[in-house]
């Protein structure tokens, strides 16, 4: 089964999706990793993708940014399609900020320098500019007293922290992240996806790969299963934990949730 | 320039014959330095503060000094060294290719000694821990775990060690090694064709070189078997 | 014959002239450096080019020039350069022609083609998870390579340089080949006036080991202040030493390849 679309009733909504993604296939050779994905995700909404490790949710959300470039179909973020012009793909990843799950905070800036790197760079803001965007930012996600240091001094949550608001800073309205916890001691998960959830209260979209149910729950309007490159099964959060409706799903939250 | 076939022929013969020169003086340098620097490797590992002195002072010196330094020095002053450490009545000659040989052994031994260190250092402690666990005798962790592991770490080392021994050869000439460089120059010297002699001694050995490349990639295929690859 | 190895009368007597020979050797060890530093990265992007145009050539450069020895290189300018015409002829015969210019640029090439791997090696061993982020937050590549990866691989490149550079200052003693009296230049000299074979040779093995070491030390300067925010990065990779010191002392682009693979291991961690 595909992916589900949100009802659309006139063109001049399509403003309000913020991606797109129809028929999109991608292969590592021989291997296909994305197998017909049809997505349609509206603006401000939530959406988790949940799957086993090679089902292709990665290289989903990594498609959106260009960071992987897709072989055939068509993706359109905030109306811009990206056709692997290099100026797309930069007006694209302008808009759109992610977090990596091994953080990639850039080892020899400060945690200042880290966050206004994109805004003077890719914007052309000046410092001053800049670095209160980044206050605002790190005090958000309550690291703003470290902001003078150096990644290395941070602990892993403390770091995640730090990349999030380094994405903020951009003020990009669509947000992605890619297994944000994966690599973080159980004790720093919690903080890091409170982090997350006080974002969902600012209209951003974000889709979020992540093997945290309970976040998904509490959090997610519609969650995605993946399965070997292909939607097996989306819908609302609600059902989708409570009333799985395809085997491999049912399988797979019952290994999951235990 | 013209010179006759013949002659052109004469020198290209003359050549041949350095290039098998160059190339006993390679192989038979490689393989003592292999040979005495894994001795002296293995010696070195011991924790015993005289040793480790000596080999802190060997190595550091050795490193420390253009290798065709040390080949002049053997050259200049083996008879009077070998007269000193064996109380000859009369002086030896020092052959070029028996001081290039020495100089290149005792220099790459060095070089193998340091590479067997990092190797043996890098081996996860895992391992030696496991073979104590398993009860295995020093000879027998050594000779079935540890050093076949050691040899797969100092592989790629070594295979940059041959290279630079090969380019080391030349520098023997020098000392007056009738070898594949000196014949090259004098060859072009007489012709006044010196990019042809020249280049066509680089090509020899950069033709080996590349030959050695994908012989090594195999090699280091098999020592890899049974590794699991590290998925980027 | 002293019972001394060393004649140390000799040695005050030839130490202007050694003096005089180390700074030949140390003007031509800089000189190449620093043609070294301001071409390396030009070659290496040409190198790494997905444009056959550039990559083919300077693939073939850096597998001539690293592959041929340094002597024959040396040889192939000093005796080559006379047969080009257009240079014999030219105004500018006065560098060519020049035995030290010879040396120069056989030195350079050959430090060249070895620092083409050096570069490569260390842009290859800035994880690629930095470049990936600076490329979402929406930088242009061209300032990704500026701002992140290039000070990275300089900071990932120290060691591999360093020895490079020792390489090089020890492969200088063959330019007394070609009529430069450089340190080396100067021990045969001596040898040959006195017959004594240790004396000169132990001094000017002396003096290089010196020059070396000055070197080692003032890289360990840089690299520690280098590594200064890197203290917790460090720490960890002190846990697992490099991955062999013969291959630090040698060719960079194994010694990179090996750290590679161990970042590549440690990718679990966080940087």
């Amino acid at each position: 089964m595909t992916g589900v679309a949100p009802p659309q009733n006139e063109p001049s909504l399509s403003s309000s999706i913020a991606v797109s993604m129809k028929g999109v296939e991608k292969w590592y050779g021989k291997f296909r990793a994305l197998n017909g994905i049809d997505l349609e995700v509206r603006r401000g909404e939530k959406i988790v993708v949940c799957g086993p490790s090679g089902s292709g949710k990665s290289t989903l959300i990594r498609c959106i940014n260009r960071l992987e470039p897709h072989d055939e179909g068509s993706i359109i973020v905030n109306g811009i399609e990206l056709d692997g012009s290099p100026t797309t793909t930069q007006d694209v990843r302008i808009e759109v900020g992610m977090v990596f799950q091994q953080f990639n905070l850039f080892p020899h800036l400060t945690i200042m320098e880290n966050c206004t790197l994109a805004p003077r760079l890719a914007r052309g803001a000046t410092v001053e500019a800049a670095e209160r965007l980044a206050r605002r930012f790190l005090d958000r996600v309550q690291i703003g007293d470290q902001a003078h240091k150096y990644p290395s001094q941070l602990s892993g949550g403390q770091q995640q922290r730090v990349a999030i608001a380094r994405a903020l800073c951009m003020e990009p309205r669509i947000m992605l992240f890619d297994e944000p916890t994966s690599s973080l001691d159980p004790e720093m998960i919690k903080e890091v996806l409170q982090v997350m959830e006080d974002l969902t209260d600012d209209g951003l979209t974000m889709i979020c790969v992540t093997h945290e149910m309970g976040f998904a729950r509490r959090v997610a309007n519609r969650c995605i299963f993946m399965d070997k490159g292909e939607i097996v099964e989306a819908g609302p959060a609600d059902s989708f934990f409570e009333a799985p409706r395809s085997e491999r799903l049912k399988t797979f939250l019952s290994q999951v949730l235990h | 320039m013209e010179i006759s076939s013949a002659e052109f022929w004469g020198y290209v013969r003359q050549i041949g014959g350095g290039a098998v020169v160059t190339m006993q003086l390679f192989v038979a340098g490689f393989s003592l330095a292999l040979a005495l620097g894994t001795v002296i490797g293995i010696i070195t590992l011991s924790r015993n503060v005289v040793i480790q002195a000596v080999w802190r002072v060997y190595s550091s010196i050795i490193m420390g000094v253009p290798s065709l330094l040390v080949i002049f020095l053997l050259y200049y002053g083996g008879s009077a060294i070998l007269t000193g450490l064996f109380g000859m009545s009369r002086s030896i000659d020092v052959t070029p290719f028996g001081a290039g040989l020495t100089a290149l052994t005792i220099v790459y031994a060095a070089y193998v000694a340091e590479l067997l260190h990092g190797a043996v250092r890098n081996l996860p402690k895992g391992q030696f821990e496991a073979c104590a666990a398993l009860n295995l005798s020093a000879f027998r962790a050594w000779r079935h775990v540890i050093l076949p592991q050691v040899a797969r770490l100092a592989f790629p080392g070594l295979v940059n060690i041959w290279l630079i021994v090969l380019k080391d050869t030349p520098l023997v000439s020098l000392a007056g090694l009738n070898d594949l460089v000196a014949n090259a120059k004098i060859a072009a010297g007489a012709t006044n064709e010196p990019f042809v002699f020249f280049i066509a001694a680089s090509l020899f050995f950069i033709v080996f070189s590349a030959l050695t490349m994908p012989l090594a990639a195999r090699i280091e295929v098999r020592f890899n078997r049974g590794l699991a690859r590290v998925n980027t | 014959m002293n019972a001394l190895v060393i004649d140390f009368a000799l040695v005050w007597e030839s130490l202007p002239a050694m003096l005089n020979g180390l700074w030949t050797t140390m003007l031509v060890t800089i000189i190449v450096l620093v043609l070294g530093l301001i071409f390396c990265i030009p070659l290496t992007l040409a190198r790494m080019s997905s444009n056959r145009v550039f990559a083919l050539p300077a693939a073939f450069f850096v597998m001539f020039f690293r592959g041929a020895p340094l002597l024959i290189l040396l040889y192939l300018v000093y005796y080559g350069f006379g047969q080009i015409e257009a240079l014999r002829d030219g105004p500018l015969w006065f560098i060519f022609g020049s035995a030290f210019a010879c040396a120069v640029i056989g030195l350079t090439l050959n430090h060249l083609a070895f620092m083409v791997d050096v570069v490569r090696g260390s842009l290859e061993a800035v994880p690629a998870g930095l470049s990936e982020a600076s490329n979402s937050l929406g930088i242009a590549p061209r300032d990704t390579f500026r701002y992140i990866q290039l000070p990275l691989a300089m900071r990932y490149g120290i060691k591999a340089y360093q020895n490079e550079v020792v390489m090089l200052t020890k492969g200088t003693a063959v330019i007394s080949v070609i009529t430069i009296i450089d340190l080396t230049a100067v021990a045969n000299e001596v040898f040959e006036r006195t017959y004594d074979p240790f004396t000169p040779m132990l001094t000017v093995a002396a003096f290089y080991w010196v020059l070396v070491n000055v070197m080692r030390l003032g890289f360990r300067r840089l690299e520690s202040h280098l590594n200064r925010h890197h203290a917790a990065e460090d720490a960890r990779r002190n846990e697992k030493p490099v991955k062999t010191i013969g291959s630090l002392l040698f060719h960079p682009s194994s010694w990179l390849k090996a750290k590679r693979s161990m970042l590549v291991a440690r990718k679990e961690h966080a940087l």
